[in-house]
């Protein structure tokens, strides 16, 4: 009979063996992730340097593919503050073998879309005007303009997000200094900040977890919402409605959910911990994934009922474009990606089939990304004017820089799983007995 | 002089606390250190509630107020007409007050817990004391 | 720096100003003079009179100067010919001036084909050296000439015993000038008072876009319209004058004699024909013409009831109705019908007839031709001629002469293989005068000197004439009496001695037999609004902006039908291979929904080399040709449209009266003062001034002055065909082609409306857009960090981002307006109501303590239009043009239901389905 001691010594001795000295393989995918971020880099400096005009975005689609990669990046995000906080303010066990990797996901997320609104300005080495700092000039900030409810949200998200996910991890890189020497156990003595695990600790840590949950959980419905009406507080046909908010965050979690089964399935075998993520764990992601799909399909459904119901020209014309027009391959594509296949998760078997759930989420990714991008293009395209109507095609560079946002998140959770416990060996102590 | 018990199953660690605790030891000379929280300590220990909450309240009522504040200074501040909203516009100004809500609440809880928790223990980090792993560890502080 | 060393460095850098401002190139600096000219005031624009030369109209013009460059050009208010307006070409006509490929100096041909620049002393050397040397004929041949430049050439011909041959012009109005000369002995293009008739009828000439006088033509259309003229006019094709005229008829193309023929004895004559000239008319009954023309016998019917009730009637041909076989016959009858209803001496003025005299007919070059092709012609000076494909054999004949010298200011083709180029300077470089229409004589006065090393025609001649004179001298001569009211005033009125007309009794028309019409599809060969008859092409602007009909920049293409399209499933930009009179002509296709079945609209100057027939007894090129075949080549040529649909408009808003069926339940009420929208905050209050504009649809012809006038005042960049692909234009300021509910098509110039209730402003992050307290939606480019979101929740979409810099290559750059910023990439900006002009104005009238006038100062979209369909103004002056128009019944604004609030309102006449 192993004593919990024993149990626990175990775990982290699996969970550790992560951090290991690394095989060729993540050498490798480390190279391909940076060279993917190194180019995204180098195609955002052509871009600084020539003008935006190297991009595709145009008269009238003046937001195209940095807006959609934005608003990828952040739904990818709240995915993990859902398995972290709200999961944890509803008591799902459940989450505690991957909420680590999921709020990992968030911080990088949160970065790498945090740069998509630089790199679609006009004029970005300005971007610091868009905070509100005193200033010589006596200028403020528009506060009535959503893109500053963006920098507010987006700001407060990354920051609570990574004191979440910062002070989770203390207790965990308190247990890495015990198996670390040299110069790798200071840093991880110093980023432990002296932990002991005392009781008045762990009480101040409990509660600053709870509460830290409690804030984190309206912030994830927050900031969505507000990057979504970035949309619908404009005029713009097929971007002004009131239905946004919630159909972005179910969105949101859903692909989010989606990027979580995409890490973590591999990370798990290729990191031996079966024990700890099990199957079951993934039937509960995927139930996840199908409930929000099923929302963002129902959602689908209002948008459409609400244009035509109301019988206002401009609504109808525009869905009707978005479902007939010049992007409706790409649109009927995302209907398959975010509703339909989804619904073979009914199938208990498909269910807990790991690889059918990696493949389905690879899908729902994309067609989450296609979403936005349908939503916001095919509404530019063809507004209110039809002398101004017009087509998006995007260029190279804004799929270099694409191709770049998935190299910089690619590479810091590389970076991640082989300098941190990628999971959250605490928690899972927690629930072992 | 201090004692410490150490034992490896939590189990014997609760019962040897409650022992000391009827056993008339003093909860506040009683320090144990787990691999993670045992909330049935607590209750043994007869704890007070976390005065974090303070900080948490302090930090998101700031975070509301300012965000008006805030808000509300800037565009008597410089009053310029977008869009023919009126100047003061309560619904924008909302969303700030709502997020630096939430943002002030977070870090000033994160400061409160490192100030109650005696975060980060700069002793602790140069001279880093005794290991213990995952045992559960019950230490009494004696008298000298 | 101690202070001694800074009052030394001040006291040398400003003495060096002072000594390098003299005698130096003052376009080198920013403020060209330390000690301004009297009377200039640096920083406040002087203006010079002048006179346009794009074409040969003769428009005057105010040259707005500011330390010494010119970077505008307005219509003079008061002249004769324009009266205050100035069409697209003319605004353009700047860029002529500062272009980067004007050539610079005098060029002499090496053995080796090309050219090397020469000194002025070099060139004339060679030019005398071959005269001396000639041993043939010397022959002048020059582009349309007129004023004391046509005098002084006909002066230096007899010193220097030259011939001077007729002169060249695309459209030499050949036909109307055979039937002036056979009827009446006047071979000359008469003026017409389109003003004056109050029943209106055109078969073919676009008056409002190329035809002799197009701003005078939109001028008195404009006039007339207080005077509910009915104006009838017969087209082929669609012309923006079609679209504009109370009633467009679609006609068979050259099938214009039956309609004449007929309206030539249905008409009851006021003024009698000579028996033979009566008998020789063809017999054309009501339904011969009808099923001839394709028109209704009512309609025919109707046109013969309007002239008949009319009391001061106009009917004339011109264009495209004289460009088939039957031209001249076209021609005969409508002249004979302007004797019958005494339009002669009335409407149709003889007296004060438009200069095209010395103009000559294909025919007229015959024997200059001969004399080419048989080596007889010793020198051949040309000059301002821009080409020569309308008589091909004479183009091809040129290089027959033994020496020729070629005046011109760029290297047009028949300069093509010159011995020696004379660059000529630009009318705003020179002196000069023109005399566009017997007895209106304008003046040219230049800005400054010559910007390359250039000289005037006239100061080239008279050099040559070796009298010491120079022309400013030769022409102050010759003015006498008459220059000081040219100076002052910038024109002159001069009494004629020419007499009315009359029928000439023994003059029966030589051709009475009518052609048969084409059977099928005819190609269509149409002036072009842009280039005139191509000699604008040079001018990069002028692709800029598209054509209006349709809505293309920069190439060439053929406008189609909508219902032949579908025949041969050809789409907008697929290439169309067209065989005509054996020729061939492959162009994309733009199809146009007002555009009847069987016509292919081409323009003069996108031919493409298509070698045009010719008309059997002028020699014309024809411009109505049948074709023996098209069919689709499957090709796809990326023309740059910049319309995204002509026909999507209905039910938007966008059209007069036309508003969304959800809208706001107004009934047919559309004054914008009643009924506002409903609305959750206080109404805003304007103090002094509340900027708006107003746009008559009514007026509007779609010529895109205005677009011009937008384009050069506020230093709008040139981005190029690539960046129009993808719709990057940067047009402030546009004319949308809308087909309405009932099938008429709409030329809406839409521009920053100003909304009121912005979506711009409210969602820019930096505060770069807000709404100043006048009404104007200010845009602050320095504050502008490039989010676009402005641009995106606009619903007109008149807000642009710059892409990237753009550059002015020199001299270009002097042509910027100095009021107006020069914006960096990554900036939106957008019509700002010509912030810079209300700033002056304001100004103006607070140095003088007052409030500013009605009509004291207005935007360049405004001043420039030729039929004045645009007014600006303060809308809290009661007694403004702008507020009576704005409280007109005919008032809408675009997408109201919207809630914008714009401060843009436009005027049409509410119809029923006509």
């Amino acid at each position: 009979m192993s004593s919990l001691k024993g149990t626990f010594d175990q775990l982290e001795r699996d969970v550790l063996a992560a951090m290991a000295k690394p095989k060729k393989s993540f050498w490798l995918a480390l190279a391909v992730s940076s060279l993917m971020f190194a180019v995204g880099m180098g195609c955002w400096g052509w871009q600084i340097y020539k003008g935006l005009g190297v991009a595709g975005i145009t008269n009238p689609v003046g937001w195209g593919v940095y807006i959609t990669d934005f608003v990828f990046w952040v739904g990818i995000a709240h995915s993990g503050t859902l398995i972290s906080a709200v999961l944890f303010l509803f008591r799902a066990k459940f989450r505690n073998s991957f909420n680590r990797t999921a709020e990992a996901m968030t911080i990088f997320a949160v970065m790498t879309a945090g740069l998509f609104p630089l790199i679609h300005l006009g004029r970005c080495w300005l971007f610091y005007w868009l905070f509100p700092y005193p200033n010589q000039r006596l200028l403020w900030v528009n506060f009535r303009s959503p893109l500053v409810w963006d920098v507010f949200a987006v700001s407060t998200y990354f920051t609570v997000s990574l004191i979440f996910w910062y002070v989770g991890m203390v207790p965990d890189l308190a247990i890495v200094r015990r198996y670390t020497t040299g110069v790798k156990q200071w840093i991880f003595r110093i980023f432990s900040l002296g932990w002991r695990g005392t009781r008045y600790q762990w009480e101040h840590y409990g509660k600053l977890y709870m509460f830290l949950a409690a804030l984190a959980t309206p912030l994830v419905i927050s900031v969505h919402s507000v990057v979504s009406w970035d949309f619908a507080m404009s005029v713009v046909p097929g971007w002004h409605t009131t239905i946004f908010a919630p159909y972005f965050v179910a969105g949101a979690i859903f692909s989010g959910t989606a990027m979580v089964i995409t890490l973590v399935v591999p990370m798990r075998r290729i990191f031996n911990l079966e024990t700890y993520i099990t199957v079951s764990h993934f039937e509960s992601l995927a139930k996840i994934l199908l409930f929000t799909s099923m929302i963002v399909t129902y959602s689908y459904i209002v948008e459409y009922v609400l244009a035509f119901y109301s019988g206002h020209e401009f609504e109808i014309a525009h869905f009707l474009y978005r479902s007939f027009g010049d992007y409706k391959y790409l649109y009927w594509l995302m209907l398959l990606c975010n509703s339909l296949l989804p619904l073979t998760i009914f199938v208990k078997k498909l269910r807990r089939n790991l690889t059918y759930l990696f493949i389905l989420s690879l899908f729902v990714n994309v067609g989450m990304w296609l979403e936005r991008f349908v939503i916001i293009v095919s509404s530019l395209a063809k507004d209110y004017d039809p002398y101004a109507w017009g087509t998006y095609t995007p260029t190279l560079i804004e799929a270099g820089i694409t191709l770049g946002s998935f190299g910089m998140f690619f590479t810091f959770f590389l970076l991640f799983t082989k300098y941190l416990p990628v999971l959250s060996i605490t928690e899972i102590k927690e629930i072992s007995e | 002089m201090s004692k410490q018990w150490m034992f490896d199953e939590k189990a014997d660690f609760l019962a040897k606390l409650r022992e000391l605790v009827d056993g008339g030891v003093d909860p506040h000379d009683l320090e144990t250190m787990t691999p993670f929280p045992v909330h049935e300590a607590d209750h043994i220990l007869h704890t007070r509630t976390s005065r974090l909450r303070f900080f948490t309240l302090a930090g998101t009522l700031t975070g509301l107020i300012a965000g008006f504040a805030f808000t509300i200074f800037t565009v008597m501040d410089w009053p310029l007409i977008t869009g023919g909203k009126p100047l003061i516009s309560l619904p924008p100004f909302l969303v700030i007050a709502f997020e630096l809500t939430i943002l002030l609440g977070g870090i000033l809880s994160f400061v409160g817990f490192l100030a109650l928790a005696r975060l980060p223990s700069v002793k602790n980090v140069l001279q880093p004391p005794k290991e213990y792993g995952n045992r559960f560890v019950i230490q009494q502080r004696g008298e000298e | 720096m101690q202070r001694r060393e800074f009052l030394k460095l001040m006291g040398i850098v400003s003495g060096g100003a002072v000594l390098s401002s003299c005698g130096e190139d003052p376009h080198k600096k920013l403020i060209s003079h330390v000690v301004p000219r009297e009377g200039e005031v640096p920083g406040m624009a002087a203006l010079y009179p002048s006179t346009c030369t794009e074409c040969g109209a003769g428009c005057g013009i105010w040259v707005r100067v500011r330390e010494r460059n010119p970077f505008k050009l307005e219509g003079m208010p008061g002249h004769p010919i324009n009266d205050g307006a100035l069409c697209i070409r003319g605004q353009a006509s700047l860029s002529r001036l500062l272009h980067p490929d004007r050539i610079t100096a005098p060029r002499r041909r090496t053995n080796t084909g090309d050219y090397q620049d020469v000194s002025w002393e070099q060139a004339m050397a060679d030019v005398e050296q071959a005269l001396s040397e000639s041993g043939g004929r010397q022959v002048y041949l020059a582009g349309r000439t007129t004023g004391s430049l046509a005098a002084l050439i006909d002066e230096f011909c007899r010193t220097r015993s030259f011939d001077r041959a007729p002169e060249v012009e695309r459209f030499n109005h050949e036909a109307i000038r055979f039937a002036g000369d056979a009827l009446f002995g006047r071979k000359s293009v008469p003026q017409y008072h389109l003003a004056e008739a109050d029943v209106l009828v055109s078969l073919g000439a676009d008056l409002l876009e190329t035809f002799v006088s197009p701003v005078n033509f939109a001028r008195q259309f404009a006039a007339a319209l207080e005077k509910e003229q009915r104006w009838y006019h017969l087209e082929p094709h669609f012309s923006l004058t079609g679209n504009r005229a109370s009633r467009r008829l679609v006609i068979r193309p050259d099938s214009e004699p039956y309609l004449l023929a007929w309206l030539l004895r249905a008409v009851p004559a006021r003024r009698d024909l000579p028996a033979a000239v009566a008998a020789a008319v063809p017999a054309v009954t009501a339904e011969a013409a009808a099923r001839q023309t394709g028109l209704p016998v009512t309609v025919i019917e109707e046109l013969r009831d309007a002239l008949r009730a009319s009391s001061n009637p106009l009917l004339l041909a011109g264009g495209v109705a004289l460009a088939g076989n039957n031209g001249r016959l076209t021609a005969v009858l409508a002249a004979l019908l302007q004797w019958s209803l005494d339009m002669v001496g009335r409407t149709v003025d003889y007296e004060r007839h438009e200069n095209y005299e010395t103009v000559g007919g294909a025919a007229d070059f015959a024997g200059l031709v001969d004399a080419l092709s048989d080596k007889q012609i010793g020198v051949l000076l040309i000059s301002r001629l821009y080409h020569l494909d309308h008589v091909p054999s004479l183009r091809d004949a040129l290089c027959g002469a033994r020496f020729r010298v070629g005046l011109t200011d760029f290297m047009y083709p028949p300069y093509d293989g010159c011995d020696v180029i004379l660059p000529l300077s630009h009318s705003l470089e020179s002196w000069d005068d023109v005399e566009p229409r017997h007895g209106v004589i304008s003046l040219i006065k230049p800005v400054f000197r010559p910007l390359h090393d250039t000289l005037s025609e006239g100061d080239i001649l008279l050099q040559m004439m070796n009298n010491g004179l120079n022309y400013r001298t030769y022409l102050a001569r010759r003015w006498g009496t008459i220059g000081r009211e040219l100076l002052d005033q910038g024109w002159v009125i001069r009494d004629t001695e020419e007499t009315t007309p009359t029928l000439q009794a023994g003059a029966p028309p030589p051709v009475i037999t009518i052609q048969e019409p084409p059977a099928d599809k005819t190609l269509v060969v149409v002036p072009s609004l842009r280039t005139f008859d191509g000699r604008s092409r040079v001018l990069t602007l002028l692709h800029e902006i598209p054509d209006p009909i349709a809505t293309i920049t920069y190439g060439n293409w053929v406008t189609l039908s909508v219902a032949d399209a579908d025949t041969l499933g050809i789409t907008d930009g697929q290439e169309l291979d067209i065989r005509t009179s054996g020729a061939g002509l492959r162009l994309p296709v733009k199809t146009h929904p007002q555009l009847a079945a069987g016509r292919v609209m081409v323009h003069t100057d996108q031919l493409d080399g298509l070698a045009l027939p010719r008309d059997a007894s002028s020699g014309e090129p024809l411009g109505i040709l049948p074709i023996d075949s098209w069919q689709a080549t499957g090709t796809r040529i990326d023309v740059p449209i910049l319309s995204g649909s002509f026909t999507g408009a209905v039910g938007r808003g966008i059209l007069p009266h036309d508003k969304p069926h959800h809208g706001p339940a107004h009934g047919g009420d559309d004054h914008a003062t009643e009924h506002p929208p409903a609305t959750l905050y206080p109404p805003k209050e304007y103090s002094r001034y509340r900027w708006a504009l107003a746009i008559d649809l009514d007026r509007c012809i779609g010529c895109s002055a205005c677009v011009a006038a937008c384009y050069i005042e506020n230093n709008v960049a040139i981005v190029g065909p690539d960046e129009h692909r993808i719709g990057r234009e940067m047009a402030w300021l546009r004319i949308e082609p809308h087909l309405s509910r009932d099938g008429r098509m709409f030329f809406i110039p839409v521009m920053c409306q100003h909304c009121e209730n912005a979506p711009c402003e409210a969602v820019c992050p930096v505060y770069a857009t807000y709404h100043g307290s006048e009404g104007l939606n200010q845009q602050v480019y320095n504050r502008c960090v490039g989010t676009r979101y402005c641009a995106n929740n606009c619903p007109y979409k008149v807000r642009r981002f710059n892409w990237f810099d753009h550059e002015w290559p020199s001299p270009l750059n002097l042509m910027l307006n100095p009021d107006v910023s020069v914006r960096p990439k990554g900036v939106m900006e957008k019509c700002t109501f010509c912030i810079q002009r209300i700033r002056q104005g304001k100004d103006h009238a607070k140095d003088q303590g007052r409030q500013v006038k009605d009509g004291e100062f207005t935007t360049a979209c405004a001043q420039s239009c030729p039929t004045g369909a645009i007014t600006f103004g303060n809308l809290l002056d009661r007694s403004s043009r702008i507020y009576a128009l704005a409280q007109s019944p005919r008032a809408y604004r675009l997408l109201e239901g919207i809630g914008t609030e714009p401060a843009v309102y436009y005027l049409s006449k509410k119809r029923e389905n006509a």
